[in-house]
């Protein structure tokens, strides 16, 4: 009995290490993401010049004298996730209304799990679907509209992106609403409002800092989406001109060039990688400030 | 209850609603000739879309003059795929790679064929070359004697024009191990006709091709990630510092529009003009 102790320990101690360990690799991933990133692209930065790159309107890799301005991708990726919020958030937010307080239960049933569903489908069936189905309805309403365009345009982007972005905004909206204590509810019952109205100006203002949380998620997944981007996009490298016309994200831009890509040009990809970056990094520090802000306000 | 089940249906009259909107989109009648032109390009550094604008003339004094209006598709399937859903579209891919789903154009009124390519009549056409280092491996030798082997080139023959005149026997074989073939989408289907016909003969040798584009191919030969890199355009003079080129076959790029389409021939000009920009709707090419 007593022999056992000290091995006891042991194990005790080794398993925290191993922990310890696991926990560390993803730091370690993020830092050399870090390393990688800014080691290739700086120095191409640098070269091109950072005013140069970040607001140059052209992106001409290919020529004997070549340029790089970055400034049509990051006003395409801009312009392509607010519209996916314009219809995504909406949607989904109502939809997370729905099924927290209004769904029949034999409707939710079927109705929770499509909408985890949505979430698995792999992005690049999301892009097959986006070619054969929104690409031709976004033509039509193109042709009604301006008179031409093929449909592989940043609306189709956001159209797609908007579907794309629903289960992460239902989701996490729809357990935010859940976790309002039922007493909201029933007090603003209790006052003589109407259920939507309990709902909707009781509830969902209680539950705000999730719902924006959800919203924010979105947006990061959104910015970060790229084949079903690129394949509906039409990605011309060029200053965004109308819904109706394409546009090529920051992430498109990385994923269409990489293969070819040598010397500066490939560097100023990873650039381009940069960038994207510091746009997810600001997403992540407005949801955890919003989060964050959220946690004392729930008693 | 009666609430709930009224909900159930309204949701699935509204899923069908939406699904008809969908479905009845996509048919107003025909090709319309006042419509805009939809200029299909390729990515930059896609050996198709070098090939292309070397030969009409784009690639002018180091600037690729391609319209910025261009839409990029990232793949030969993927311009297929545009063009066979958009009766506005234009663009270009491989002779060998093109289907019914889509219709080639006539250049200066000659047929875009192999054997209007063999002939010399037909302008629009790219050397396919496999790229090698010095330090290339006896078993990745062999495969690439194969290649341009009588046997080898009778395959380029199905769907290319054979690079070589008349080719001699392959002697070589026997040999076991893991060939790492990378480059050109364009390439990519003639390599798989090789490795089927090469382990057919050798069962102990594997192959593994990358379609990774021909930048991307000649670069991993260079590095050494590769035993042969796929090239579908010519090779700069900086990459055959490190790497030889071995042209494989020749292959005629075809113009392609949608099978409603009407038009059927343009001139080189045309087309030159098109994909710089200057010609922007169907109806001013007559």
């Amino acid at each position: 009995m007593n022999s056992t102790k000290p091995m006891h320990k042991f194990r005790e101690i080794f398993f925290e290490y191993v922990f310890m360990f696991s926990a560390g690799i993803s730091v370690l991933a993020l830092v050399m993401i870090f390393v990688f990133l800014f080691a290739n692209g700086m120095p191409a930065i640098a070269e091109i010049g950072l005013m140069e790159f970040i607001f140059g309107r052209e992106w001409r890799p290919m020529d004997a004298s070549p340029s790089f301005g970055v400034l049509p991708m990051i006003a395409a990726s801009i312009y392509i996730t607010l519209g996916a919020m314009v219809i995504g958030v909406p949607v989904g937010i109502f939809t997370a209304v729905f099924l927290a307080h209004m769904c029949p239960a034999r409707l939710y049933v079927v109705l929770k799990p499509t909408v985890n569903l949505l979430a698995g489908i792999p992005s690049v069936v999301y892009g097959f679907f986006g070619i054969v189905i929104i690409v031709p309805f976004v033509r039509e309403i193109s042709l009604f509209f301006t008179g031409g365009g093929s449909g592989s345009s940043m609306l189709a982007a956001m159209i797609l992106l908007g579907i794309m972005i629903l289960p992460t905004i239902v989701n996490i909206s729809e357990s935010a609403i859940r976790a309002v204590p039922r007493s909201y509810y029933e007090g603003s019952l209790a006052l003589g409002a109407s259920h939507t109205r309990s709902v909707f100006s009781v509830v969902l203002p209680a539950a705000k800092s999730g719902v924006f949380a959800s919203v924010i998620l979105g947006v990061g997944r959104a910015v970060g989406e790229t084949m079903a981007v690129v394949m509906v996009a039409g990605n011309q490298a060029r200053m965004p001109e109308s819904i109706f016309r394409g546009g090529r994200a920051l992430t498109s831009n990385i994923v269409i060039e990489m293969g070819y890509a040598e010397g500066l040009h490939r560097d100023s990809l990873i650039a381009t990688g940069i960038v994207l970056l510091v746009f997810i990094f600001i997403i992540n520090i407005v949801f955890t400030v919003v989060t964050r802000k959220s946690a004392p306000s729930a008693d | 209850m009666k609430k709930n089940f009224l909900k159930s249906v309204v949701m699935a009259v509204v899923l069908t609603a939406a699904a008809g909107i969908f479905s009845a989109c996509g048919d107003d009648g025909g090709f319309v000739e006042g419509r805009e032109i939809n200029v299909i390009s390729r990515e930059d550094g896609s050996g198709t879309r070098g090939a292309f604008i070397d030969v009409m003339g784009i690639y002018v004094g180091g600037v690729d003059r391609t319209t910025v209006n261009a839409e990029i598709a990232p793949g030969t399937s993927h311009v297929l795929t545009n063009i066979a859903g958009d009766r506005y579209a234009i663009g270009y891919i491989s002779l060998g790679s093109l289907n019914d789903t889509v219709r080639a154009i006539n250049v200066g009124g000659v047929a875009a064929t192999e054997a209007n390519v063999r002939n010399g009549s037909y302008p629009l056409f790219r050397t396919f070359y496999l790229a090698v280092s010095d330090g290339i491996s006896p078993l990745a030798q062999d495969f690439l004697d194969f290649m341009v082997s009588a046997e080898g080139q009778e395959i380029v023959e199905r769907n290319y024009i054979p690079a070589l005149e008349s080719p001699s026997p392959f002697t070589g074989g026997g040999h076991e191990g893991t060939i790492v073939v990378a480059g050109s989408t364009s390439v990519a289907p003639l390599m798989e006709r090789m490795r089927e016909a090469y382990i057919a003969l050798n069962p102990g040798v594997s192959i593994e091709i990358q379609s990774v584009g021909s930048g991307g191919g000649i670069n991993a030969a260079r590095d050494g990630m590769a035993d042969i890199g796929m090239s579908s355009r010519d090779l700069r003079e900086g990459e055959l510092v490190y790497l030889n080129a071995i042209a494989v076959a020749l292959d005629g790029l075809a113009v392609i529009v949608n099978n409603d389409n009407t038009a059927t021939n343009l001139s080189p000009d045309q087309i030159h003009d098109i994909f710089v920009g200057e010609i922007t709707r169907w109806n001013e090419l007559d």
